[in-house]
């Protein structure tokens, strides 16, 4: 009897302490190996907006985190002298023209009069110098063409609809030309970045379904795994002398893993949550929940 | 449950709360064992305590991070 209850007590302590370990190594792998990161970086595509012709700021239309539409005016460049510089261009066009018209007549009387009154080096010279004028005549039209586009380009549109960020241009700035000016973040081009261990990425598949929580909300959006990043800087490499490796002599004991960025796609943005680029998220990636069926479930969920 | 919490405004793992949790429902529990007596139910009461805690740590743990 007592030999018994001795195996007994033993068989208890045993089948709890067995179970904390299974536990513990569920939570560990659950923790450690399960396809989950704290780093995740919301994105956007933002466009550097330059002027395309350089000169001083005469007109700002928007303000700053403005939504603007695209083809909406951002800022204006004084015009004055692109519409003078067009001003002259026509009259270039003028002159080129009545040269024209004097070359061609000078060839068509030249190549009436015959042999006997011109010779004919002369006749050949006018109807060369004629082609000549008319090729002038198109570089002066050509010429139009391009001041009137400078003068259009005066205007600085948006190219998308999207918000203004971070406005600092002034009216009386000078604007050189291919110089950003205004960022423009492009309205519903958000994605996120989350910063995956390698030791983790074997359970993300391009297509998995995943989690997006905000720091410090509630609301959980719903993502896509849309891609994983094929390449990230390798840190041991930099050039020696004569552009061999040069390699860290010692190998550290601890290793950290490297991190891979994974693109998740933001499936819906609810009402009320405000979402900016570089907030940082927590994403979870499911890849046990492939199956479940997408739209309706995932809308009643947030 | 979310992942992690604030703590004096910063983002803390939630398995730090869970811990701080599991301590308190251990002591409690540790109560309720104490009443019962152990050592004539178990054979080495130390490892049972030890193994009751990482049980309850774990099992909290797996329900928050799955």
């Amino acid at each position: 009897m007592k030999m018994l209850r001795n195996f007994l007590r033993f068989l208890v302590t045993l089948a709890v302490t067995g179970a904390a370990v299974w536990l513990g190594y569920r939570l560990w792998q659950h923790y450690l190996d399960s396809p989950w990161t704290r780093d995740g970086v919301v994105q956007a595509h933002i466009a550097d907006i330059a002027a395309d012709v350089p000169g001083r700021v005469v007109g700002l239309e928007v303000h700053d985190n403005e939504l603007v539409h695209q083809g909406q005016p951002l800022f204006r460049i004084d015009p004055e002298r692109y519409r003078i510089a067009l001003q002259a261009a026509r009259e270039q066009l003028e002159k080129a023209r009545e040269n024209l018209l004097l070359r061609r007549t000078q060839a068509d009387r030249r190549a009436m009069l015959g042999p006997d009154a011109v010779a004919g080096e002369h006749r050949e010279e006018s109807l060369l110098e004629e082609r000549a004028a008319e090729a002038a005549y198109r570089a002066a039209g050509a010429a139009v063409r391009l001041a009137r586009l400078n003068l259009h380009r005066t205007v600085i549109l948006a190219p998308a609809t999207g918000y203004v960020t971070s406005l600092r241009l002034r009216k009386g700035d000078y604007a050189l030309a291919g110089i950003p000016q205004i960022a423009l973040v492009e309205q519903h081009s958000f994605w996120v970045y989350g910063y995956f261990e390698q030791t983790r990425l074997s359970g993300v598949r391009i297509g998995d379904p995943a989690e997006i929580t905000l720091l410090g909300q509630k609301t959980r959006l719903d993502g896509r795994v849309q891609g994983i990043a094929a390449a990230v800087a390798d840190r041991e490499s930099h050039k020696g002398d004569r552009l061999v490796a040069s390699v860290r002599p010692a190998f550290n004991w601890v290793r950290l893993a490297a991190r891979v960025p994974v693109r998740v796609k933001i499936l819906r943005i609810p009402k009320g949550v405000h979402i900016s680029a570089g907030m940082i998220c927590t994403v979870v990636v499911r890849p046990d929940a492939k199956e479940r069926p997408h739209a309706g479930h995932q809308h009643q969920k947030t | 449950m979310p992942r992690e919490i604030p703590l004096f405004n910063a983002m803390v793992p939630a398995l730090l709360l869970i811990f701080l949790g599991t301590l308190v429902l251990y002591l409690l529990l540790d109560r309720l064992l104490a009443d019962w007596d152990l050592d004539r139910l178990v054979w080495h009461p130390a490892l049972f305590r030890l193994a009751i805690f990482i049980c309850v740590f774990s099992l909290l743990g797996i329900w928050c991070y799955s």
